[in-house]
């Protein structure tokens, strides 16, 4: 499929107008219904601060939106970076956790969580930051040698790492209070009911320019993927691709689950569904798995503060048991 | 409907008398009996026993009541109360018990729980010879009857029924100073990321009713759900009760956080309370006394503080001598700490 300038406006348009649609139900849906001119005269009231606020302006300003909000970004940034890792470890498998972020952000959480710090806003995420960060930073120096990076040693000094944070994960727990561990397990199952304003800003410079970045990578991505030596002769350089790709993709990782927990599958599975319609490209795989991976995330929010409310789930069940049997059927109806 | 139970417990007892006068031959020799658990099990019982292994934090407090601080040889690891279980040794916690230091006790009766206590391992042990008495207790009745067949099969009857009396006529005071009054909304809340709360089938929903509330979560589906917080702003309770885990955790700031919603009736009328989630979810002796500060969270107006109210702090644990150390035995006088 040939990816003109066209094409893109006009994917980016409809996954856009989706998105937008989805964002506006999902503000709509809840324990209470609003209609969406409820919704409209509640954003007006809130920007520009005129009339009285009601228990609904309450419940769509200062709970609804900050979740849909963070929904929308996690999703987004989840999905660019998995498309980045796909293309950068040339396995179809990869998503964002494979290189050992998701673990190492885990194991700063926990830590962060079990001396207390849970109950500040900030200090979840940012001990989670710093835990991915610092992952990421070791298994790109045991991936690395001298200046080249190598995919294959960079797969498994990841998946190794991965596995052995996972048991440290694994001790922290078993040593952990009763009551840093419903906040852990949540947490790991990944969660959106923390959320407020607070996380949406902290991420969203993160993300915004993580997923700008990795776009402008686009075309050198689509030549790794054709292979190194290819590239090489059309004159990439490829460690500097390499490299670039995988700080981006770890950074926008990082930011995600630093304030939502690990959310399963949306990483692994959304380039895979935009690549069977799409096609590889990642000029329009890029923001089209960001645009879709943000609205698939809204949606499976959205399901999991309703289907059972006023019980809330953990949205990263939600995401496993719609999103798998969803892949399968496009795995089943196209051919790759 | 309390009295009832009463009466089949009473009738249970009978029952077992005359069991232990049909058995009696065969192990009197032994100096055993047998008692019937909560599970319906018959559990033979060397009587009294001498080395109590305990497998819950609420059945220490219970045994230590009955003045058996002697005949405690292990507890589980969040038995924080009273100071003296803190010195006893520990078996693992109730959830994941440490088999071999339980057996390494060498009781001759464990109590465990149903609600809790993993049953593997609980049958593993019974299957290793050690009597194991199961308990069962749901709500504050079952908590009076369980007490009372704790008192029992360990020998201390009397004293059992001394402070299931003490504890009946409490909780009766309160819902005789309640009745009528009309029912706050109250929101219980016991986990903050996410949001926990308490639902009916927990000892905190029966308590909150009790005292004279109406648990705002009280329909949903499980008895601790994970719980939604635009329901808690729609159903705008009246008073907030934050259960804090753990006495040395500052649960302050789930407070402050709450004051955020200054469209709740309980933030407007600064209606905002912590308490002591031992007193709450333990199915013990002190279950009373978390009952009572509900109840004056719930209904500050009904319970002034009046200085007949301050002299019953002398006694303020059923049991339990007013430091909260553990109470005299039997034999050596005074039964409980009452006026």
């Amino acid at each position: 499929m040939i990816v003109t300038l066209r094409r893109s406006i006009s994917v980016t348009l409809v996954l856009g107008a989706a998105l937008a649609l989805v964002m506006t139900a999902s503000l709509c849906f809840g324990t209470i219904p609003i209609d969406p001119g409820e919704i409209l005269r509640a954003l007006v009231w809130n920007l520009t601060g005129r009339g009285e606020s009601s228990i609904r302006d309450t419940i769509i300003i200062s709970i609804r939106l900050p979740r849909v909000l963070l929904a929308a970004l996690v999703g987004g940034a989840l999905s660019v970076a998995g498309s980045i890792f796909q293309a950068l470890l040339r396995n179809p498998l990869a998503d964002p956790y494979i290189l050992g972020v998701s673990s190492g952000s885990a194991v700063g959480a926990v830590l962060a969580m079990m001396l207390g710090l849970g109950a500040m806003s900030l200090g979840l995420p940012l001990a989670s930051f710093a835990g991915a960060l610092g992952t990421v930073l070791l298994v790109f120096n045991v991936g690395r040698m001298g200046r080249r990076v190598h995919t294959n040693t960079l797969l498994l000094a990841g998946v190794i790492i991965n596995a052995f944070f996972g048991a440290v994960l694994m001790f922290l727990i078993s040593i952990s209070r009763h009551e840093a561990l419903h906040t852990i397990v949540f947490w790991l199952m990944g969660d959106f009911s923390f959320a407020d304003f607070a996380g949406v800003t902290l991420i969203f410079p993160y993300v915004v320019t993580g997923i700008s970045l990795a776009y402008l990578l686009a075309r050198r991505l689509n030549l790794l993927v054709a292979g190194e030596d290819e590239a090489i002769q059309l004159g990439v350089d490829v460690e500097r691709v390499k490299k670039s790709a995988y700080v981006l993709g770890s950074l926008i990782t990082a930011a995600a689950v630093s304030v939502c927990g690990l959310i399963g599958f949306v990483g692994l599975m959304i380039p895979h569904m935009v690549r069977l319609v799409l096609g590889p490209d990642h000029r329009l795989l890029i923001p089209a798995s960001c645009l879709w991976g943000a609205a698939f995330l809204v949606i499976c929010d959205t399901l999991a503060r309703t289907i059972l409310a006023p019980i809330e789930l953990p949205v990263g069940v939600i995401t496993s048991a719609f999103g798998a049997p969803f892949f399968i059927y496009l795995l089943k109806t196209r051919s790759i | 409907m309390a009295r009832k139970g009463e009466g089949r417990i009473r009738a249970g007892g009978l029952f077992l008398v005359l069991g232990a006068l049909l058995f009696g031959a065969a192990h009197a020799a032994a100096g055993t009996r047998v008692f019937t658990d909560a599970l319906g099990r018959a559990v033979t019982i060397a009587y009294p026993p001498e080395r109590i292994v305990s497998l819950a934090p609420a059945i220490t407090e219970t045994l230590f009541a009955l003045g058996l601080k002697d005949e405690i040889a292990g507890v589980t690891r969040f038995s924080n109360f009273p100071p003296a279980a803190v010195e006893k040794p520990r078996v693992g916690s109730y959830v994941n018990l440490n088999i071999e230091a339980i057996v390494s006790l060498k009781p001759d009766l464990i109590l465990a729980t149903a609600a809790g206590n993993p049953q593997i391992q609980a049958r593993k042990l019974q299957d290793m010879g050690f009597p194991v008495y199961v308990v069962y207790p749901k709500d504050t009745d079952g908590v009076l009857a369980t007490i009372r067949r704790i008192a029992e099969i360990v020998g201390r009857s009397e004293r059992g029924g001394a402070i299931v009396r003490d504890m009946r006529e409490r909780i009766e005071r309160i819902s005789h100073r309640v009745r009528g009054l009309n029912r706050p909304r109250v929101f219980f809340q016991i986990g903050r990321d996410p949001i926990f709360t308490v639902s009916r089938g927990s000892f905190a929903d029966n308590l909150i009713s009790l005292a004279g509330g109406d648990n705002i979560a009280k329909d949903a589906r499980i008895p601790y759900p994970s719980y939604n917080l635009e329901e808690v702003i729609l159903k705008a309770p009246e008073v907030i009760i934050v259960s804090s885990m753990y006495v040395d955790t500052d649960h302050s700031g789930w407070l402050e956080e709450w004051k955020r919603w200054d469209v709740l009736p309980a933030v407007k009328d600064n209606r905002l309370y912590t308490i002591d989630s031992d007193l709450v979810d333990r199915p013990s002796v002190r279950i009373v006394v978390g009952l009572e500060k509900m109840a004056r969270m719930i209904h500050p107006e009904a319970f002034p503080p009046e200085p007949s109210d301050q002299n019953k702090t002398s006694r303020q644990y059923p049991g339990f001598t007013a430091t909260g150390e553990p109470p005299l035995r039997p034999d050596e006088g005074k039964i409980l700490g009452r006026e």
